[in-house]
């Protein structure tokens, strides 16, 4: 065995000598890291999840439009949609990392029932396209729609219960047209569906393509074609290849860019908080060890007086530091682990008005957390990092100590 | 040839605005293989004599030197290099590494100075034989009485093979019987070994077992050795 080895062997068996201050510190360390692990899980686990949702319930990796067409105003000239639809979508499904290709209509409207009339979104869809899956498993009453069904929709079952209305009813559709009038149509509500996302579920209903583009006189045109890539890296070269003149080709980072710059800004404070818990941690642990450097003054005084260097002394110090943040940070992540995998499964509810007041947000009234690796090694590294910054303070200090004054202990 | 000598050695100890002579030009040599006490009341000096021979501060003015080194003007680590390699100490409270078994306390000085693991076991098991503590090697301190704690204390002071051994109180905290086991290990081992021991103590029975008695009197030499022939 070498002297640093030895060291260790001290460090170790030191943390032994005050087992209730070393298991304090330990749990100080534990729950640290686990507090940060559970907040970075369950930030990754919302950001994730709402804009997971966003992709697969709206916006899809990438959406080609026509060039002047606004998403806010949905405007229905023919000038602001795209046509030649069957060879648009026929040549984007080849293009190498599309999964699926969805054409859509929208259109605003208004659903009138006899005590009320609420704003809705009225898009048009390929019912057996495969993006609207989520709308098919989401079904919760009544039956889907086919594709030739000219007098059926489906209705968010969030908006259905607020109007007290389900499978079967009949409802009075006030859509804006073409030509800049409003039509009236009468429709049977074939089911009711539930996304878990609220704003969507309280404001959206579903037709058929071509019916949805009889009654707002669209012809064969239509607002967007939404496509799905094998993943979110893929978007960036599908839209590329997808860009020619006349078209606006945007990827889902340009479709929930305000999103995105939010959770940025929130991040900052993220951040913040997670240094502050950190640095709360490294304090506790430097108090302990300063503590400890005091009661062991006089062994310090023997171990300078027997030769030991001033940055040996400083190494046995912080060998103690970081022996005692390993320890837990192992519990810690283990903890912090075990929260976030209970989590994941079992969510964590925050109740419908919440959830559907984040406008423009997709969030569900039951959150999950989302287990990441990469961000617990970063968190636990920092945590050691600045343990170890923090307990530079009392190493220095024992090594510091001039045996003479050391030794006066005894 | 001497194994230390202090020439006109000073220390002053300044606290707040007063200050205290504890050596007021104190010349003293000591040769090899000696075993010798430094005697005095509280506050004579002798433990501020003990801190400069084992170069654990330095004098504010005169020179200690040390098989034949100045030694006033090494560095703190160039002390330390010295200390661990050349001197040996014995404190009245023991002073061992309560986390360390006795056979760990005696290596540490070894491993410190990078002796290789098969000369450092022999030379710890024969040290701990030799103050007759080889089977209880394996205890620590809070396990082994005071008399044991400090026979394995004189154990490590002589591990690294040291010019000089300096033990400040050494019997203090030991019954009758124990500081005269203690000093007649010592005694025996200074015999053996060549290696010169110094001893500041009030205890007559640490006394009464020096070959020379060095007597000292607010800062100063009074009596720079009585030779007797030793317990």
């Amino acid at each position: 065995m070498t002297a640093f080895k030895k060291l260790w062997v001290i460090a170790y068996r030191d943390l032994g000598r005050n087992r209730r201050r070393s298991a304090l510190t330990l749990l100080a360390v534990a729950l640290g890291l686990a507090l940060l692990i559970l907040m970075s899980s369950y930030i990754a686990g919302v950001v994730d999840g709402s804009i997971s949702d966003s992709i697969l319930l709206s916006t899809g990796h990438v959406q080609v439009r026509s060039e002047t067409y606004q998403m806010e105003q949905a405007s229905l000239e023919w000038g602001d949609l795209l046509e030649d639809r069957g060879g648009l979508l026929a040549s984007a499904t080849q293009i190498k990392g599309v999964v699926t290709a969805a054409p859509v209509l929208w259109a605003r409207g208004y659903l009138t029932t006899a005590a009320e009339t609420v704003g809705v979104r009225v898009t048009g869809i390929d019912p057996d396209s495969d993006f609207h899956a989520p709308i098919r498993s989401g079904l919760v009453a009544g039956q889907y729609l086919a594709a030739g069904d000219r007098g059926g929709v489906l209705v968010g079952k969030k908006l259905a219960d607020s109007l007290g209305i389900g499978a079967g009813s009949k409802i009075s559709l006030l859509v804006g047209t073409s030509n800049g009038e409003i039509d009236e149509n009468v429709f049977t509500v074939r089911g009711t569906f539930s996304t878990g996302v609220l704003t969507y579920d309280e404001s959206t209903i579903y037709m058929p393509l071509a019916k949805a583009q009889a009654i707002t006189g669209a012809g064969d045109h239509i607002s967007a074609l939404i496509l799905l890539t094998e993943d979110a890296g893929t978007a960036a070269p599908v839209a590329a290849a997808l860009r020619a003149p006349g078209r606006n080709v945007v990827t889902w980072e340009d479709m929930n860019a305000l999103i995105l710059q939010g959770i940025g800004s929130a991040m900052s404070f993220y951040y913040l908080m997670y240094g502050i818990v950190i640095l709360v941690v490294a304090v506790i642990i430097a108090n302990t060890l300063l503590m400890s450097v005091f009661e062991r003054t006089r062994e310090l005084g023997i171990l300078a007086a027997l030769g030991m260097k001033a940055r040996q002394i400083t190494a046995m110090i912080l060998m103690e530091a970081g022996l005692l943040a390993l320890l837990g940070i192992l519990y810690g992540i283990i903890l912090g682990s075990l929260v976030v995998w209970y989590l994941s499964i079992n969510g964590i509810p925050i109740g419908d008005q919440i959830a559907s007041v984040a406008q423009g947000f997709a969030i569900r009234s039951v959150l999950y957390t989302k287990f990441v690796p990469a961000q617990i090694f970063g968190l636990s590294l920092a945590m050691l990092i600045i343990v170890l910054l923090g307990a530079l303070y009392p190493a220095r200090f024992a090594a510091r100590l001039e045996p003479v004054e050391a030794l006066h202990n005894l | 040839m001497p194994a230390i000598e202090l020439e006109n050695v000073v220390k002053i100890y300044k606290i707040g605005e007063v200050e205290t002579r504890a050596l007021d030009g104190v010349s003293l040599r000591v040769d090899q293989g000696e075993f010798t006490t430094l005697v005095g009341p509280s506050g004579s000096g002798k433990t501020t004599m003990l801190q400069l021979m084992g170069c654990l501060d330095r004098p504010n003015s005169g020179t200690v030197i040390i098989n034949d080194q100045d030694v006033t003007r090494l560095s703190k680590n160039q002390r330390a290099d010295l200390r661990r390699e050349r001197i040996g100490f014995i404190f009245q409270f023991f002073a061992l590494v309560p986390v360390l078994t006795a056979y760990e306390n005696v290596e540490l000085p070894l491993l410190l100075n990078g002796v290789k693991p098969g000369a450092r076991k022999q030379r710890v098991l024969g040290l701990l034989d030799s103050v007759g503590l080889a089977p209880r090697a394996k205890h620590r301190p809070d396990q082994l009485s005071g008399g044991e704690q400090q026979r394995v204390a004189i154990a490590r002071a002589l591990a690294p093979q040291p010019l000089l051994v300096l033990a400040d109180e050494p019997t203090a905290n030991l019954d009758t019987e124990n500081g005269a086991q203690a000093m007649e290990i010592m005694q025996r081992l200074n015999q053996e070994t060549g290696t010169a021991f110094v001893f500041a103590t009030h205890d007559p029975r640490v006394v009464s077992y020096a070959r020379r008695v060095v007597k000292l009197q607010d800062g100063r030499i009074i009596d720079n050795g009585v030779q007797t022939s030793g317990a």
